[in-house]
């Protein structure tokens, strides 16, 4: 149950002209040079720094609560991290060169790192560092610039957009996530594709270039890797390619055939979301001092016990509910099990983060308006806002949108834990353990916004 | 034959999905008797809390619905601020000069206390807990997630 | 196919706005607040309010000139901050971090002037000081300064005292006192006399006065209060407790007993003589209050230091605020 939204004719237009993704790239950019010289010249204090307000409170709002769950990996196709390293790479910044040729050393990624454990490490790095990143704007600033050489330097040794497909630890999880959303990209019909010799779509042509996600459109069956640049719209000759509105969640409608890179980004996301829950948005002062004390005894300690819980004790218990669930029948190898299974982490996750991300957000939103006029501390007052005082957003009626949320995600789990019990051909209470599992995590997070 | 047996369980999945929404929408929503908010009398209470960068001491605080709550805010180091959310008042203190709330505790549930006055790094993450009465609102949310898990796993279960 | 590295039109306008993003709007963001210095038409003088363990006031010494209109332009990137320059009439009561204040100053007569932050801002916060220096030719002739009191007459303010030997039973009464209707010898009448009696000496002078024989000792205390206070205007002593709850009871304390948050570590007098009590004085000791004159407070006010912990507020108060600081002191004992 699906429909071609790109197939409307403006819309088609629009998708197919080059210069669209281009300029709202080229507009990202610009806000992110300003974040940069926000974070290392501007003011350190981060509710009135541009670096601090619009990376992690506009952008992540944008991202966590609209972007992802509506529009998958749309944030990928304008983000400006991989911009000017493609343009390098491409020679080229809008109009292609000549059948899409790439000026690169072109060399191809290690297959060992073919899958997301990279980014899986990178974010873990990124997020055991968070409470001093998401509150310092020098910090925050020395981040994205290394992210953006990382990538620089990738586009000119590696083939084509290998920073965002195996590095970034954003795309990480966007693309886990992005299978939840109501939006694909997709062949319209693979008979054709099968007919079609020369594959345009990920070899480039005069009209663009290659998948730079290193996929292969006719075999696209799932969002994770798709980051709609749209480049093989433009390059398709046989017009097999659209944009689709569809059943939110089909991606995860085929249960089977998970991997453990993704299995753990899964359970990675959900005990980080619960450490954040706990550290940052929890009454316990000495919990947030202890992460922000780097390099102290206590820091080593916090340290330990984040990497435990995200890679042993979740993936500890998910594992035992698995287990238990199969002990009546036990055919199944456990690894395939444990992956397969690790599909209910995506809405449960993904509900998560927007849950917790909506205890913050609409607090602190009100920097926004005075951060515009000032970005950078310095006393300007560009668009005459910058007096407008803090205000938290509805505070009071948080928990209210938080409930729905979480247990519309846990639903989804659930459902989606009876059909991989289903599709394994065992019996439905093979799959109670994992609901176990799932209604357990609702409560922890419900007890830490609520209680 | 086949199709009939389909068309029954989906009505069936229809039918329990819709009452457990029903449920669930009865223990979020469903209005509980005044005298479960708490039936202590109201009294007069004085906390003095104290802050620091970037915590406060007692991090989390009790009080009965009704009670009229008196905080003596005070810092120990720089100049901090007290916002209530839900209740929206606010104070600030130093070292040496003390703030003073005083508001009627009369909505039930957990309400976060924040700093309002920038105070270093951690600051909007400067954060306690306000609990007046009986939580209400935590234990309606443990109903509708039991309800919701049972609910789906009815919903869903298809034999 | 065009050659050469810019193919049509719309790549020579992609890149016309790649550098607008990254080389012209970087620049234009520092060329504005070069411009918004240089337009100004004033002189622009960038003040940072760190903490002081971080350092302070950056610059803290300042030179101006007589008649030169300076805009200090003052930030804070850490926590709330506040300034005060006494002598040049500047009071910024809040340097929020990331908001900028713009004071405008103008000084008329040459001299070193001081500057403190008012808000604590940290356990050193009484060392965040700096000193603005004006050259220039001085306007009116400005009387000349005389050394304080204390140090006109020799007072040795480190010296070990010992507790008044009469105290109050019950804090004695202003209002009792004026209620009296006595009449007060001159020791006590004129304020260069009666500075430099401690209170307790003064209660053993009525004491010893035949004519006050028929009072009792509450009365004479009673006394004591009035004459210590009756000549204070109220505003004096609204103006004391101002500086009081800005400067001395984050260590004295709101209530003067010297249990203040930020007063817990300091060795007080403890590091002139280790059977001395630590930490700040209590202004509700009756013992050591009363046995202190008005001179030797000033002295300990004005000086502080010698790794007591106590700031010197030489340099901050003038000589009304100061004794109207005093004067306020003696209300922890006295009451209204």
């Amino acid at each position: 149950m699906r429909y071609a939204i790109s197939e409307t004719p403006v819309i088609k237009r629009v998708l197919r002209s080059r210069w669209l993704q281009w300029s709202l790239t080229a507009l990202t950019l610009l806000f992110f040079v300003l974040a940069i010289i926000a974070g290392l010249a501007g003011t350190p204090a981060g509710n009135r720094n541009f670096g601090i307000v619009f990376v992690w409170i506009v952008w992540w709002a944008l991202l966590i609560l609209l972007l992802v769950p509506f529009a998958g990996r749309l944030w990928c196709g304008v983000c400006p991290i991989p911009a000017p390293g493609e343009w390098l790479q491409r020679r080229a910044l809008v109009q292609p060169r000549p059948g899409g040729k790439l000026y690169t050393l072109s060399k191809q990624w290690p297959r060992a790192f073919r899958n997301i454990w990279l980014q899986n490490a990178g974010f873990l790095g990124v997020a055991l560092f968070s409470s001093i990143i998401l509150t310092t704007p020098m910090a925050t600033a020395l981040v994205l610039l290394g992210f953006m050489i990382v990538a620089i330097g990738t586009s000119l040794v590696f083939e084509r957009r290998t920073f965002c497909r195996y590095l970034c630890p954003v795309g990480g999880f966007i693309g886990l996530y992005s299978q939840v959303a109501p939006l694909e990209l997709r062949v319209k019909d693979t008979a054709v594709c099968a007919s079609h010799t020369e594959k345009t779509c990920y070899t480039g042509s005069d009209a663009g270039y290659g998948c730079p996600w290193l996929v292969f459109p006719g075999g696209l069956t799932n969002n994770t890797t798709c980051g709609l640049c749209t480049e093989c719209l433009k390059t398709c000759t046989r017009d097999n390619i659209a944009i689709f509105v569809r059943q939110p969640g089909a991606d995860l409608l085929k249960t089977t055939g998970h991997k453990l890179d993704e299995a753990y980004k899964g359970l990675i996301m959900l005990a980080c979301g619960f450490i954040y829950s706990t550290v940052l948005i929890g009454p316990w002062g000495v919990l947030k001092e202890t992460a922000r004390a780097v390099g102290t005894p206590g820091w080593f300690a916090y340290a330990g016990i984040f990497l435990a819980l995200n890679l042993a004790v979740f993936p500890g218990l998910f594992w035992l509910a698995v287990r238990a669930g199969s002990i009546p029948n036990p055919k199944y190898p456990m690894s395939r099990l444990f992956a397969d299974y690790a599909a209910v982490l995506v809405p449960l996750g993904l509900t998560a983060w927007v849950a917790f991300s909506l205890s913050f957000v609409l607090i602190n939103f009100s920097y926004a308006w005075s951060v515009l006029s000032d970005p950078l501390g310095w006393g300007w007052n560009l668009l005459g806002t910058v007096g407008l005082k803090w205000t938290p957003y509805i505070p009071g009626l948080v928990p209210y949108l938080q409930v729905p949320v979480l247990l519309l995600g846990l639903t989804a789990a659930l459902a989606l834990a009876l059909r991989t019990a289903r599709q394994y051909g065992q019996s439905p209470w093979a799959a109670t353990p994992v609901a176990i599992f799932c209604a357990a995590a609702t409560l922890g997070l419900l007890g830490l916004y609520l209680a | 034959m086949i199709r009939n047996t389909q068309h029954a369980i989906r009505n069936t999945q229809w039918l329990v999905g819709g009452i457990t929404i029903a449920l669930v929408l009865l223990a979020l929503l469903a209005p509980l008797p005044a005298a479960l908010a708490g039936g202590a009398a109201p009294q007069e209470r004085h906390i003095t809390i104290s802050a620091r960068s970037f915590a406060f001491e007692p991090g989390t605080v009790r009080v009965n619905r009704g009670d009229t709550v008196i905080v003596n805010l005070e810092s120990t180091d720089v100049v901090h601020g007290l916002y209530v959310d839900g209740y929206g008042v606010a104070t600030q203190a130093e070292p040496g000069r003390p703030g003073q709330l005083t508001f009627v505790a009369d909505h039930v549930g957990a309400f976060r206390f924040r700093c309002n006055v920038a105070c270093g790094n951690l600051h909007p993450f400067m954060i306690g807990k306000l609990e007046v009465g009986p939580n209400l609102t935590w234990l309606r949310a443990i109903a509708a997630t039991l309800i919701t898990a049972v609910g789906a796993l009815a919903v869903f279960w298809k034999h | 196919m065009a050659r050469g590295r810019l193919r049509g039109k719309g790549e020579l306008f992609a890149l016309g706005v790649v550098l607008l993003v990254l080389v012209a709007f970087p620049a234009g963001i520092f060329g504005y607040q070069a411009w918004r210095t240089a337009s100004a038409g004033v002189k622009i003088v960038n003040i940072v309010a760190r903490a002081p363990e971080q350092g302070g006031f950056s610059p803290d010494r300042l030179s101006l000139r007589v008649g030169e209109t300076v805009r200090l332009r003052i930030s804070s990137p850490d926590v709330v901050h506040g300034l005060t320059i006494p002598g040049l009439g500047v009071n910024v009561d809040e340097i929020y971090p990331g908001k900028v204040v713009e004071v405008d100053v103008t000084p008329t007569q040459p001299g070193r002037y001081a500057f403190a932050c008012t808000r604590w801002c940290s356990v050193d916060h009484w060392r965040m000081r700096g000193v603005i220096e004006v050259t220039g030719a001085a306007g009116a002739l400005l009387p000349t300064q005389q050394p304080p009191l204390f140090q006109q007459l020799g007072i040795d303010i480190d010296a070990m005292r010992p507790a008044a030997q009469a105290t109050p039973s019950a804090p004695p009464a202003i209002a009792a006192g004026a209620a009296l209707n006595a009449k007060l010898p001159q020791d006590l009448t004129d304020p260069a006399i009666r500075r430099t009696l401690p209170p307790a000496a003064a209660f053993h002078d009525l004491r010893a006065d035949p004519t006050n024989a028929t009072l009792s000792d509450a009365d004479i205390w009673n006394l004591v209060a009035w004459a210590w206070l009756k000549d204070v205007p109220p505003t004096a002593l609204a103006r004391a407790e101002t500086l009081y709850t800005r400067d001395c009871a984050a260590c004295h304390g709101p209530d003067g007993k010297g249990q203040g948050p930020a007063g817990v570590n300091l060795p007080g007098m403890a590091k002139m003589d280790p059977a001395m009590p630590k930490g700040p004085a209590d202004f509700t000791d009756a013992g050591a209050m009363l046995a202190a004159s008005d001179v030797l407070l000033q002295g300990k006010l004005l000086r502080g230091g010698m790794g007591t912990g106590m700031p010197e507020f030489g340099s901050l108060y003038s000589d009304t605020e100061q004794w109207a600081m005093i004067a306020y002191l003696r209300t922890f004992l006295f009451e209204k």
